[in-house]
């Protein structure tokens, strides 16, 4: 089976609400694909992403695998950064976990097992 | 400044009249309950939790009310609540291998994302977090940084604890290591070796 990826730009998330953002990705995720974001999600919208995936877990879809790095949440200076419409780095990978079955990381750097 | 005294004994009088939460956090089977039955029976003499081998054990959010903790003359009443481990999947299969039948598997599935749900939905509400790792695991999982970061948002005090110390393969230093800007405790909530340490630091933190 292929493997699909769906790669999302900032530009493309950053005029949406977090619960739009996370309809997108239980969207994509639900149709198999695994998404990388290139801006992260914060910690509020990973905790809403993890309730709207609970709701959504049934015997043939048992949930995700996801990842940050380069988190900044809050914090002023990211906060600061995106009210001047500049971008953080970092990046959110997000797929099934039937696919994803495994995502290792270190502070810098990010690696995953996927596969049927 | 004579004001001050003032503020903190009106502060100090205020709170001495509210009973703080205390939630325990984390990934599943990290010790959670283990931990929360550590805590309530030291100083109530009665246990709370239930503990299992198998994941999602604890579905709801298990509370032991007004338990008072004591150390070096001070007290401090909390109410324990003891949460579901936190997840971003839930696969029934994995309780069929531990032996249970498929209904009773996929029931329990069902229970954990619930359980899942109010866990986080008390994230918000509690006043002091012990997040608690399995320390001979991979700390820097994407739950543990979750949990971490919207207690962060929130400015609500938080303790690693950094559990089951007692085995061979414990690596305390790698918890250390993820989360610098945390303070840990190192603890064996099963044979309750430097619990007192952290019972110091929760009377210490929660103000
Ligand atoms: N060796 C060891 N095992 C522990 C310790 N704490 C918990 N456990 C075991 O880990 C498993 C999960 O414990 P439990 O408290 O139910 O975890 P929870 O899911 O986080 O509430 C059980 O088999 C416990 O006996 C500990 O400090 N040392
Ligand atoms: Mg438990």
């Amino acid at each position: 089976m292929a493997i699909q990826f769906e790669f999302i730009s900032s530009d493309a998330i950053t005029g949406k609400s977090s619960e739009e953002r996370i309809s997108l990705i239980m969207k994509s995720v639900r149709k198999d694909k695994i998404l990388v974001l290139e801006e992260p999600l914060t910690p509020a919208e990973e905790k809403l992403l993890i309730m709207k995936t609970m709701t959504a877990i049934t015997r043939e879809f048992p949930g995700i695998e996801v990842c940050s790095l380069g988190q900044t949440g809050s914090d002023l200076r990211s906060r600061v950064i995106k009210l001047l419409g500049g971008k953080t780095s970092g990046l959110t990978v997000v797929g099934p976990s039937n696919l994803v079955h495994q995502i290792k990381r270190d502070p810098h750097k990010l690696r995953f097992m996927a596969g049927k | 400044m004579p004001f001050q005294g003032l503020f903190k004994w009106l502060l100090g009088f205020f709170r001495g009249r509210k009973t703080f939460s205390l939630g325990i956090y984390g990934n599943v089977n990290t010790g959670k309950s283990t931990l929360a039955n550590r805590i309530s029976m030291d100083w109530t003499g009665e246990a709370m939790s239930k503990v299992s081998e198998i994941p999602h054990e604890t579905r709801e959010v298990i509370k032991k009310e007004r338990v008072s903790i004591r150390v070096d003359g001070k007290e401090l009443t909390i109410n324990l609540l003891d949460m579901p481990g936190i997840a971003t999947k839930v696969d029934y299969h994995e309780f069929v291998d531990y032996g249970m039948s498929k209904d009773d598997a996929q029931q329990r599935a069902k229970e954990a994302t619930k359980g899942v749900i109010e866990a986080i939905k008390w994230l918000e509400h509690v006043d002091i977090a012990l997040v608690v790792m399995d320390a001979c695991l991979d700390p820097y999982t994407q739950v543990n940084i979750t949990i971490l970061g919207n207690l962060e948002a929130r400015n609500i005090p938080v303790i690693i604890v950094a559990n089951k110390i007692d085995k061979k393969s414990a690596k305390p230093e790698r918890i250390r290591a993820a989360f610098p800007q945390h303070h840990v405790v190192e603890v064996s909530a099963l044979k309750g070796d430097n619990v007192n340490k952290l019972y110091e630091e929760i009377v210490k933190r929660a103000r």
